[in-house]
């Protein structure tokens, strides 16, 4: 039966990725106007030659009809062919490549540690229900839930960075500094956490209400009075027992959170001008650049819906109830 | 299954603080007019002036008063999250309960597209929807509500199926009832409070995504936004202006997020009555 949970599955991600495709592809040309504008932007009207114009109308078949020109886009994206961007005077696929590894590290990191820090403080505040320090973690964090992020991270660079100058205010590391070694690492590190403790701040509210929550379930099952009447420690209890199965909805949920993650990543990385794919994204918009734009759309869309798919797989097999209730 | 939501809210301290908040900010949109003193958009030739008596939060970069600015920010905010609020949880209610009600292969057709439509990251496809189509704010309305249904249908539909099945109605069904009655008598009136969860918590993504958007630069140039007022006062960040430009935007835009919060978790027993009898807290 597993094998059919994840069939079911396959076809949402298919939906999902056609829906994708079929956006990036239709919405350049279905502006009105000129489809090379849309499709590359202003600044390549710019440079724009009767050469390079015959060039790219054949490149993109536009002369053809819309399923030659559907064919010729899939078989460009299949070769890694996401354009040519007239703004950065790159192609597209080098553009995005360059920016990736700053945002997988922010992000990642945020993700990982305002997981466990859910989890963990979710786990202590429902054991404690009702008192005094789960009263005020609870209302400590719905606040700090109602902040959106782009307003914390705005505080925080303005506290920290302007005010009190202790933290650099932008970029990923200090420019044309010829550091090395740990000195570059501790740079990195340094420009890192304004930026990383926004995203984590304001991600940390979903995972520890909704472990809290199933921990207030889970500690009404009789298996924690028959493990409490065992006289294992509260330690064990509070993690083993009940915690351990808190977790699951957490981990399920983060694959639906990872767009509002991308959302976060988005407002954050422009505030602290950092060098990621939200700030070039932002780059893109305001030069009209087209296709970064796509190539980000795309790019984005897709690891979001990668991630996902993993989660989806890896659930079975943390929580062997869902393998038998098909 | 009947549940009063009156008292479910009345009891939570955090509901009626929720509640009251929202209700302030409400007043505050609707008698901007009253309250502002001078026109959002009109220019005067004294930019980043401190408060004074005369601009209570001093002015911005153009010489827009920033109070008057903050009064009809919250109309624009307050006038996208209930409309998509609405719009979008109107779409839930009719795909999902149809989905429930007439089952089949309209109903795995239309999970399908709900599932895929939910792992899409929707803030990515309304940057690239923007991007060409640089929306008005009633295009941008509708697009919010096109991509915001998803998770709602699936709720509503999951509820509809149970609510189908229970007790109450195989009793009405088994005395010859019509299934238009069913549908107006037993299963809309219970589906209410989740319909009343749903709507809550579309209104705060919606209040959240105009904001987000109007802050990296997507948003009607005609409209005062909480959020490209936070935009332009980054720019002057290296100046004192932000504590009276971008503080007060900010907050605003917090409170509100935070009243609907609260009212929506006072509702939640609503979704999960395991959670009830802690709703006090």
């Amino acid at each position: 039966m597993v094998r059919m949970f994840s069939k079911r599955n396959l076809t949402i991600y298919a939906i999902a990725l056609l829906l994708i495709l079929g956006l990036n592809f239709l919405l350049p040309r279905m502006m009105p106007g000129d489809p090379l504008m849309a499709i590359y932007g202003k600044d390549a009207l710019v440079q724009m030659t009767p050469d390079l114009q015959a060039d790219l109308v054949e490149r993109f078949s536009l002369d053809e009809s819309m399923w030659q020109q559907f064919g010729a886009y899939f078989v460009a994206l299949f070769k890694g062919d996401l354009g040519y961007s007239y703004h950065f005077n790159e192609p597209v696929f080098d553009v995005i490549l360059g920016r990736l590894p700053w945002t997988l590290l922010l992000v990642g990191l945020s993700l990982i540690l305002s997981t466990i820090l859910g989890i963990v403080l979710g786990i202590e505040s429902g054991w404690r229900r009702g008192s005094k320090t789960d009263k005020t973690m609870l209302g400590g964090i719905m606040a700090l839930n109602g902040f959106p992020d782009f307003f914390l991270g705005m505080v925080l660079l303005l506290v920290f960075g302007v005010s009190l100058g202790i933290l650099p205010l932008a970029g990923a590391m200090t420019p044309y500094s010829g550091l090395s070694g740990g000195a570059l690492v501790l740079d990195v590190l340094k420009h890192l956490l304004l930026p990383l403790a926004a995203l984590t701040l304001a991600h940390l509210a979903g995972g520890y209400l909704l472990t809290r929550n199933t921990m207030i379930t889970v500690l009404k099952e009789p298996y924690m009075l028959t493990a409490r009447a065992k006289g294992l420690p509260s330690r064990v209890l509070k993690y083993r027992h009940a915690g351990r199965n808190s977790m699951l909805p957490v981990i399920t949920m983060t694959g639906i959170w990872l767009g509002r993650v991308v959302m976060g990543e988005l407002f954050i990385e422009i505030i602290f001008s950092y060098p990621g794919l939200g700030y070039l994204t932002y780059e893109a918009l305001l030069a009209r650049d087209y296709p970064v734009i796509q190539g980000v759309f795309l790019l984005g869309a897709t690891l979001v819906l990668a991630a996902n798919f993993l989660v989806d797989l890896c659930y079975p097999r943390l929580d062997p109830r869902i393998r038998h209730a098909h | 299954m009947h549940i009063d939501l009156k008292k479910e809210v009345a009891h939570s301290g955090s509901g009626r603080f929720g509640i009251a908040l929202f209700l302030l900010i409400v007043i505050l949109a609707i008698f901007a007019p009253l309250l502002a003193g001078y026109d959002p958009t009109a220019q005067s030739p004294v930019d980043l002036e401190s408060p004074s008596l005369s601009h209570l939060l001093g002015t911005n970069h153009v010489g827009q008063d920033i109070w008057s600015q903050l009064l009809y920010g919250a109309r624009t905010s307050l006038l996208v999250g209930l409309s998509v609020a609405f719009l979008s949880t109107l779409l839930s209610a009719i795909i999902g309960a149809s989905a429930a009600l007439i089952g089949g292969l309209y109903d795995s057709i239309v999970m399908r597209v709900v599932d895929a439509l939910i792992v899409i990251p929707v803030i990515i496809v309304l940057i690239l929807v923007a991007a060409y189509l640089q929306p008005s704010l009633w295009i941008l309305i509708i697009l919010l509500s096109l991509l915001g249904w998803q998770g709602g249908a699936r709720i509503v539909r999951a509820q509809a199926l149970s609510l189908k099945e229970g007790m109450h109605v195989s009793a009405a069904r088994s005395f010859g009832a019509s299934r238009l009655y069913l549908i107006f008598r037993h299963i809309l009136p219970d589906l209410s409070p989740i319909l009343l969860v749903e709507l809550i918590y579309s209104m705060r993504r919606a209040v959240f995504m105009e904001a987000g958007l109007a802050f990296i630069g997507i948003s009607d140039p005609n409209m005062v936004s909480w959020g490209m007022m936070m935009r332009e006062s980054l720019e002057f960040s290296y100046l004192d202006v932000w504590l009276w430009w971008l503080l007060p935007a900010g907050i605003a835009l917090s409170l509100t997020i935070v009243s609907i919060t609260f009212v929506g978790h006072a509702l939640e027993p609503v979704m999960d009555p395991r959670l009830r009898g802690e709703a006090s807290a």
